[in-house]
């Protein structure tokens, strides 16, 4: 395998990964902001008690 | 003949959208503020942070206009060798996601800043040596950002140079609204949203080089102008940088602060852990895709160059000389104007007659060294010029709006992370010296625990939690004002990448060795942590005045073998029983 093959593949790899897992994040991560702000809440509740 | 001059096509429609995505932001970051009560939900957020989200603000974080300024300059400037570095971080990450190594320890003890640690292990004036050379280095580290970035917006943009310095201060003044008010719990939503911005430009981008160059044009273009280099790492960047790469990285993933702000805040280790081995893969392409826009920026202008002719002198050295002069008229006029093809084919004359003449005429090393400063120069500027080039209206906006979210969250993230130091490990020990201090591990004074031996829940002793929280939001608004100043009186003595590393590195070999050696070795010391953060410091200080001419890479490793030498000596010849947090035996 020449360097050239090598770093193509490196390339490949790192253009799908970072979009595929981007995707995963603006999709899953909207949940995960709700839970924060949540518990967020929960705590804010708590204090003022 | 040269190619005409590039016109950026910045239009209203791509202002539009690149406001829109600020005033999102801001609105946000702003929204959020009610949730901050303490100074735990401050820094952070409670400890609440997710798998997805957490992976995104630390993204965002490590992601600005000028990460992807240095990385292309490296991609152009080194061609695909540069590529070895995005591997290396691959692989550190998934080390670190893989074992927790540090990460889980330092998570476990719900601490707020690194240095804290150092309090609890090695005594006070650690902690404040370590912050005091945290919080230096990394202001000068933050402190380049707005120039190089201006420059970026500058040529995208087409926004007159005389105004290019206030559009910095307004992205500043932004940053610091939403950061000093909501903390980290704004940094977290506001990150969020600037991540799938940043995500979307750089998918852009890279679909943008590859359909105008290609990959065939990248790889030709490095084999035609690399000088006979570009490909192989171990070659072109010798095998001490990367060593030094794989040391720094290490450091970087587990005790640079804004990082480790991001593990001290997921909701328990297991999720801090995921959140690296997931993120690995983001630092693979936060490292190669810009690379490779830089390599597709040379292929570019390499595309629109003619080949420089070599002026009739009667000497070699005269020829030389000839090619200089003719570039120190026209060289900074081209930057400005993007006239890079006409710029390059000059500079790698330059290069190769004093290369050529180089074994027989000491002067014309110097010129040697010129022409790498100038290919270093066109390299910085060479991939926004492409993009203000090719990019349609409409598709720049969205770029625009990519790179601003970018460089927006990671102002906030490296505001919240140094003032959180200088407030919480210089300015608070310091004003809590009132503190009742009992005596710990020789050579340190240890305050007397507020709290149960091996928690860690006040970090600074003596100061209210309120008063804490204040001081956190005023050291955020001096650190602006020092980032605005110091970004306009500082000249470069090298390329912007090994600017930034040196300055990381200049406290982060010492902290991974104290942290490194604090957790796993029981005879480390404070008088050892205290040799490793001075003599760490100071080959890094030494790559920053020029007139030393110390290496990028002597520099590194040097710091790196001289913070374990002192650590080591240290703690052997000055022992000290550990306090907490040490490297006691596991049941």
């Amino acid at each position: 395998m020449t360097w050239a093959l090598f770093w193509l593949a490196s390339f490949v790899v790192a253009f799908v990964a970072f979009s595929v897992i981007s995707l995963l994040i603006a999709v899953r991560g909207i949940a995960e902001i709700r839970e924060l702000f949540v518990a967020l809440e929960l705590e804010r509740r708590r204090r003022a008690r | 003949m040269s190619a005409p001059a590039i016109g950026p096509a910045f239009s209203t429609l791509d202002a539009a959208i690149a406001v829109l995505s600020l005033v999102v932001t801001v609105w946000i970051g702003l929204r959020v503020k009610r949730y901050v009560g303490t100074i735990e939900d401050y820094l952070v957020a409670s400890r609440g942070m997710g798998l997805y989200v957490g992976a995104a603000s630390l993204l965002s974080t490590e992601v600005g206009i000028i990460t992807y300024m240095y990385q292309a300059q490296f991609g152009f400037v080194a061609g695909f060798s540069a590529f070895a570095v995005g591997l290396i971080t691959l692989a550190v990450c998934l080390l670190v996601g893989r074992t927790g190594f540090v990460i889980t320890r330092l998570r476990e003890m719900e601490i707020l800043t690194v240095p804290q640690y150092f309090e609890k292990r090695y005594g006070r004036s650690v902690r404040v040596l370590a912050g005091v050379l945290m919080a230096f280095g990394g202001s000068l580290n933050l402190g380049i950002f707005p120039i190089i970035e201006a420059r970026f917006l500058a040529v995208v943009t087409g926004i007159p140079a005389r105004y290019v310095g206030w559009t910095m201060a307004a992205l500043l003044l932004i940053a610091l609204a939403y950061t000093a008010i909501g903390g980290m719990v704004s940094l977290i939503v506001t990150n969020y949203v600037q991540y799938v911005f940043l995500a979307a430009g750089t998918v852009i981008v890279t679909l943008v080089c590859l359909r105008e160059v290609g990959w065939g044009g990248m790889v030709a273009a490095v084999e035609s102008h690399g000088g006979g280099q570009g490909f192989d790492p171990i070659a072109d960047l010798g095998v001490g940088f990367i060593f030094w790469q794989v040391l720094l990285w290490i450091a970087l993933m587990t005790v640079w602060q804004s990082v480790a702000m991001r593990t001290f805040s997921t909701r328990d280790a297991a999720v801090g852990k995921r959140m690296f081995t997931l993120t690995g893969f983001l630092f693979l392409g936060r490292a190669i895709l810009p690379m490779a826009w830089g390599i597709a920026a040379l292929a570019f202008f390499w595309g629109r160059a003619t080949p420089a002719v070599v002026p009739p002198a009667p000497t070699p050295i005269a020829r030389i000389a000839q090619v200089d002069a003719r570039l120190a008229l026209t060289f900074s006029r081209d930057l400005d104007e993007g006239r890079l093809e006409r710029a390059l084919p000059q500079v790698e004359l330059l290069d190769r007659l004093a290369r050529a003449e180089e074994p027989r005429s000491p002067e014309a090393a110097r010129f040697v060294e010129k022409a790498s400063e100038r290919r270093g120069e066109i390299g910085l500027l060479a991939m926004p010029w492409m993009l203000a080039a090719t990019l349609p209206s409409g598709l720049l906006g969205l770029m625009l709006a990519g790179m601003l979210a970018a460089s927006i969250s990671t102002y906030a993230g490296y505001f919240l992370g140094w003032s959180a130091i200088i407030a919480q490990d210089i300015v608070g020990p310091l004003l809590s010296r009132g503190a009742p201090v009992v005596s710990g591990a020789e050579g340190g004074l240890v305050s007397e625990p507020a709290v149960p031996p091996g928690s860690f829940a006040l970090p600074s002793p003596g100061l209210s939690n309120r008063a804490q929280l204040r001081l956190t939001q005023v050291t955020i608004v001096a650190l602006t004002l020092f980032i605005m100043v110091w970004s306009l009186v500082y000249h470069l003595p090298g390329p912007a990448f090994f600017y930034l590393q040196v300055t990381a590195n200049l406290f982060m070999a010492p902290t991974l060795v104290a942290v490194v050696g604090g957790l796993y070795w029981r005879r480390a010391s404070a008088a050892g942590a205290a040799f490793a953060f001075v003599l760490g410091a100071l080959t890094s200080l030494a790559y920053l005045v020029p007139s030393l001419r110390v290496g990028v890479a002597t520099a590194g490793n040097l710091s790196w073998a001289l913070a374990v030498g002192g650590f080591v000596a240290g703690s052997v010849l000055v022992p000290s029983r550990p306090v907490t947090g040490g490297a006691e035996k596991r049941p």
